[in-house]
């Protein structure tokens, strides 16, 4: 195999892959990334056996021919090297060796061989569909700060990728939860969707393709299975299993009819909630939130650390009540929202249904503290 | 097979010996205990080859009369449960003793002879029984002129053989032998006891006036508890507690020393160990064990001790308020002494020191100690009068506080005021990490890190438990399958478990539902916290685990929060910490059971310099 690419390109495409290879692992051929070098493209794919991520480049192939090389230590070269320049990448004849060639800098990483390179396998996809890459993005972000990392319930691990009917229709439907807050977002059917079996996309998929998804592509390409979905956008796309396991049954527990409604500026509310949490000690940042005629009031207090107090101006004209967050959740939520965030309450114990005014779409859930 | 008969009363007497007389300790323990039911001032022992030739006990007691003597071998012959024909008042037991099984079993298995005067009559007499075999009774001599029992067991078991073949080592058997006078002696200052094994004298322990079992602790487990102890004295709902229990920072690496006598009677209770842990929970690592000397009294109609032939078990009407009072008073007494170090903390010090010092050559070490004083002495007028100045002693004070302090410095005046505290001046900071003071009595050597950890530690735990710990609830509740034995445990410490923040319902069979979490804990794997909850009612009948789990996170935070070894600390920020762990709650020792402080007498000192 020999070729030359530039850095730029190179970089970009092995960014894409590399994270995916674990740096330490007990199958050597784990930590490496696959070339193939053919019809003017070099191909780059890396795996951990339950993702796999495929990127390409152009380059000018001299010879064709594939192998695998360390992917962090590649990488970290590549990085290194000065943009704009060229690299090349040649397999020196029987030394088992491949040289890293750029200007005056060269580099020899050890090869083994590509035949040995695990493939996560093409399979049968049952459904394929399209979507608009910004709605994907937008639907991973709005749920993937709920999803779970506790290993017990490993089936909160993921954003739940389903068909459901929302206000509006017929939509593909994302929801996460980590079992104390909960959050849902929708977006208008793809053609070619309808049917689709729900599936949960493990939490360290949903990092990679957010990852891939930074890109001036406008469509992602879709295809599902019962145990895999795979991601393609331009020459590049992202394979990956899926959990194997029950979404719990989350409309249960999305409150319908909260009387109590509050609005409130967000960026206002969000900068109150941060300040009062300064209070609070690392981890247990229980705030309690007053409402009273158009006023909020949060507030912490220890009798070691102190007290603190601050009133928010909001829209509310229901009775008074008291309820206690966690703070960090409270801002998780309000990091979603944009302008204006309606805030649903039913009592101190019943879960708070969030949604932000301009975006009818999304919804948030979240549980009480009780302080 | 053949057919159903009844046995004859020699073979039901052996087979109860088989319950009662287990090994040669059982006997003794069943005689002693007659000799004290008798009030015997003095019980003198001799045990030979492990008390399977022969054990020997002499008491002063009320004695047994001529006509008696024969009765007394009787199975289910006793002077000590009163009988009217129908029934007993087994709920009402006063005695150690009220089976009427020790004296016929240990007659079935062995030769026996039991010589007595009672003290109403001139005469002593006698009776043999061998392997059952009872001799007429005989008249026989009796030295002095008290009255008393006198009873020789020869050759125990030999009526038994399979039995004896299960003896364990002469070793092993004195060590059960010991371990049985060393329980009745604990329960019964006032009583002088002897024992010889071998001929040779084993332990003797001296009448004591008083009942309180302090000096008798002294003579039996050691001055090291004595000297390092908690002494406990509460009563509540007319269950008295008292005893002794050790300081945390003198534990020991099992639970052998904790005994525990209900009126007087030693006991073996399992839930002991379950109750020392969860009263010395956040003071000692989870693999120490105190030592604990406690006594009960409590009306004899609140307990049956009437559980199991050797009588080493009892039930209590009210378990729970008998845990809650052991528990409660252990903690309160830990949660009050807050400035002694254990002595032997101070005896170890000085066995290390006393070592370094051999080892070190002497012009080495002198050399050392010069390098280290950088004249400490403007130091100390500046601490006394209070003022923060910057100053440590690895450093020479900056020439502006030199100038300043030279009028007044030389003379090292004799000031008294913060030596009254008990943990004195502080007068240095060593390695940047001990704080060296100095008391009217001594100095005291202090733990910078692990003393204010632990400050900091009990300053969150007070204000957590004056907020309370908040729960989050959950939307979707975990739900944790358990067998149904778990679960019915788990549930039944629902309200305690519920006081620490964690709510859980039953969710039909084996199934439990955790609604809300302490949100101090953050995400926790439900299922393996109830698990272990589990195992720990199982075990030991308390949940102590939920409450260390955040106590692990509580010192964890405390640890980020307090002084660092090696961070420099100026006079007013060491005699501060020094004030505090002085009204600091359990200051004396840091999350693990290891001291914050050592404290050096100048008695100590005087003998680590041959001086006395």
């Amino acid at each position: 195999m020999r070729l030359t690419i530039e850095r730029g390109a190179l970089l970009n495409a092995l960014g894409h892959v590399t994270n995916v290879v674990e740096r330490r692992t007990t199958v050597p051929i784990l930590s490496n990334v696959l070339i193939e070098a053919r019809d003017g493209v070099a191909t780059f794919a890396a795996t951990d056996l339950d993702i796999e991520v495929i990127d390409g480049a152009n380059a000018d192939v001299e010879q064709v021919g594939s192998l695998t090389v360390p992917a962090h230590t590649l990488y970290d070269i590549v990085r290194k090297l000065p943009e704009g320049s060229q690299v090349k990448l040649e397999l020196a004849n029987d030394s088992g060796r491949i040289s890293i060639t750029s200007g005056r800098s060269k580099y020899y990483l050890p090869v083994l061989p590509a035949s040995d390179f695990p493939s996560l396998g093409v399979g049968d996809f049952d459904k394929t569909f399209e979507i608009e890459l910004p709605a994907l993005s937008r639907l991973i972000d709005k749920t993937k700060f709920a999803i779970s990392t506790e290993e017990t319930r490993y089936y909160l691990n993921g954003i739940y990728f389903h068909g459901a009917t929302g206000d509006s229709g017929p939509c593909l439907r994302a929801v996460a939860t980590d079992g104390h807050r909960l959050a849902q977002s929708d977006y208008p059917m793809p053609e070619g969707a309808n049917d689709m079996a729900g599936i949960i996309i493990p939490r360290k998929t949903i990092l990679e393709l957010r990852r891939l998804l930074e890109s001036e592509e406008e469509v992602v390409e879709i295809a599902t299975s019962e145990s895999k979905i795979r991601f393609s956008l331009g020459r590049a796309t992202l394979t990956s299993k899926v959990i194997d396991g029950t979404f719990p049954d989350y409309e249960r527990v999305i409150p319908k009819e909260n009387p109590h409604v509050m609005t409130v500026d967000n960026s206002e509310f969000a900068r109150a909630v941060d300040r009062v949490a300064t209070m609070a000690v690392e981890r247990l940042r229980p705030i309690k939130l007053a409402l009273s005629h158009d006023n909020l009031t949060l507030t912490f207090s220890n009798p070691e650390a102190g007290e603190a107090r601050e009133e928010v101006e909001v829209q509310y004209d229901a009775p008074e009540i008291e309820i206690g967050f966690n703070a960090k959740y409270l801002l998780d939520i309000a990091g979603q929202v944009s302008n204006q965030a309606l805030f649903y309450f039913r009592d101190s114990a019943s879960p708070t249904l969030v949604k932000d005014a301009t975006d009818p779409n999304s919804l948030y859930v979240l549980m009480p503290l009780r302080v | 097979m053949g057919s159903i008969r009844q046995l004859s009363q020699q073979v039901i007497n052996q087979i109860a010996a088989g319950e009662v007389i287990e090994r040669p300790a059982s006997a003794l323990k069943e005689l002693i205990e007659n000799s004290l039911d008798a009030g015997a001032q003095s019980v003198n022992i001799w045990c030979d080859e492990g008390g399977l030739a022969r054990i020997l006990i002499e008491d002063d007691g009320s004695g047994i009369t001529k006509d008696e003597l024969p009765i007394a071998i009787l199975r289910h012959a006793t002077s000590k449960l009163k009988d009217d024909g129908n029934t007993a008042d087994l709920t009402n037991i006063n005695t150690l003793g009220f089976r009427g099984e020790a004296l016929p079993s240990i007659g079935a298995v062995a030769r026996m002879k039991i010589q007595s005067r009672h003290y109403l009559s001139s005469e002593a007499w006698e009776i043999n029984i061998e392997g059952g075999q009872v001799s007429p009774i005989k008249p026989c001599a009796w030295a002095g002129l008290n009255s008393g029992t006198r009873i020789e067991v020869r050759d125990l078991f030999f009526a038994t053989p399979a039995r004896l073949k299960f003896m364990k080592s002469v070793r092993s058997e004195n060590i059960a032998i010991i371990d049985v006078v060393k329980r009745l002696a604990l329960s019964r200052p006032e009583i002088g006891f002897s024992l010889y094994l071998d001929g040779k004298i084993s332990f003797r322990t001296k009448n004591h006036d008083e009942t309180e079992p302090a000096a008798r602790i002294r003579d039996i487990i050691g001055a090291d508890l004595a000297d390092d102890c908690l002494v406990i004295d509460v009563e509540r709902e007319g269950v008295r507690l008292y005893g002794l229990a050790s300081l945390p920072t003198a534990s020991r690496s099992d639970s052998r020393f904790q005994f525990l006598f209900v009126n007087n009677r030693p006991v073996k209770d399992p839930m002991l160990k379950g109750v020392a842990r969860a009263a010395y929970q956040d003071v000692l690592a989870k693999d120490r064990h105190p030592i604990l000397a406690l006594f009960l009294e409590l009306e004899p109609k609140l307990v049956d001790v009437n559980v199991h032939p050797a009588k080493t078990e009892v039930r209590f009407r009210d378990p729970a308020l008998i845990r809650g009072l052991i528990i409660g008073a252990l903690r309160h007494a830990i949660g009050e002494v807050s400035v002694r170090a254990s002595t032997s903390l101070a005896s170890q010090t000085i066995g290390a020191l006393g070592k370094s010092l051999q080892q070190t050559d002497a012009p080495k070490f002198y050399q050392g100690n010069y390098n280290y004083t950088p004249a400490p002495k403007p130091v100390q007028t500046g601490f006394y009068e209070g003022m923060p100045r910057e100053f440590t002693p690895q450093q020479a004070p900056a020439p502006m506080a030199r100038a300043f302090e030279e009028p007044q410095t030389e003379e090292v005046q004799p000031q008294s005021s913060p030596q009254n505290f008990p943990l004195g001046a502080a007068k240095a900071q060593l390695h940047n990490t001990y704080v060296v003071a100095q008391t009217d009595e001594g100095i005291v050597i202090v733990d910078q890190h692990a003393a204010h950890e632990r400050l900091v530690l009990e300053r969150m735990k007070a204000a957590m438990n004056e907020t309370g710990i908040p729960r989050q609830l959950s939307l979707i509740p975990d739900v944790v399958e358990m067998d149904a034995v778990d679960c019915d445990n788990l549930l039944a410490k629902a309200d305690e478990l519920a006081q620490f923040g964690l709510v859980i319902e039953g969710f039909g069979d084996g199934a439990i539902l955790v609604r809300e979490t302490p949100a101090i804990l953050g995400k926790i794997n439900a299922k393996e916290l109830l698990k272990d909850l589990a195992d720990e009612i199982a075990g030991f009948d308390n949940a102590m685990r939920l409450k260390e789990r955040i106590d692990e996170i509580l010192s964890r935070m405390a640890c980020h929060g307090s002084v660092r070894a090696g961070r420099q600390l100026g006079p007013v920020e060491m005699n501060a910490l020094l004030r505090e762990m002085e009204v600091t709650p359990r200051s004396g020792q840091c999350n693990h059971g290891r001291p914050t402080f050592v404290k050096l007498s100048l008695n100590d000192i005087e003998k680590l310099f041959g001086r006395k």
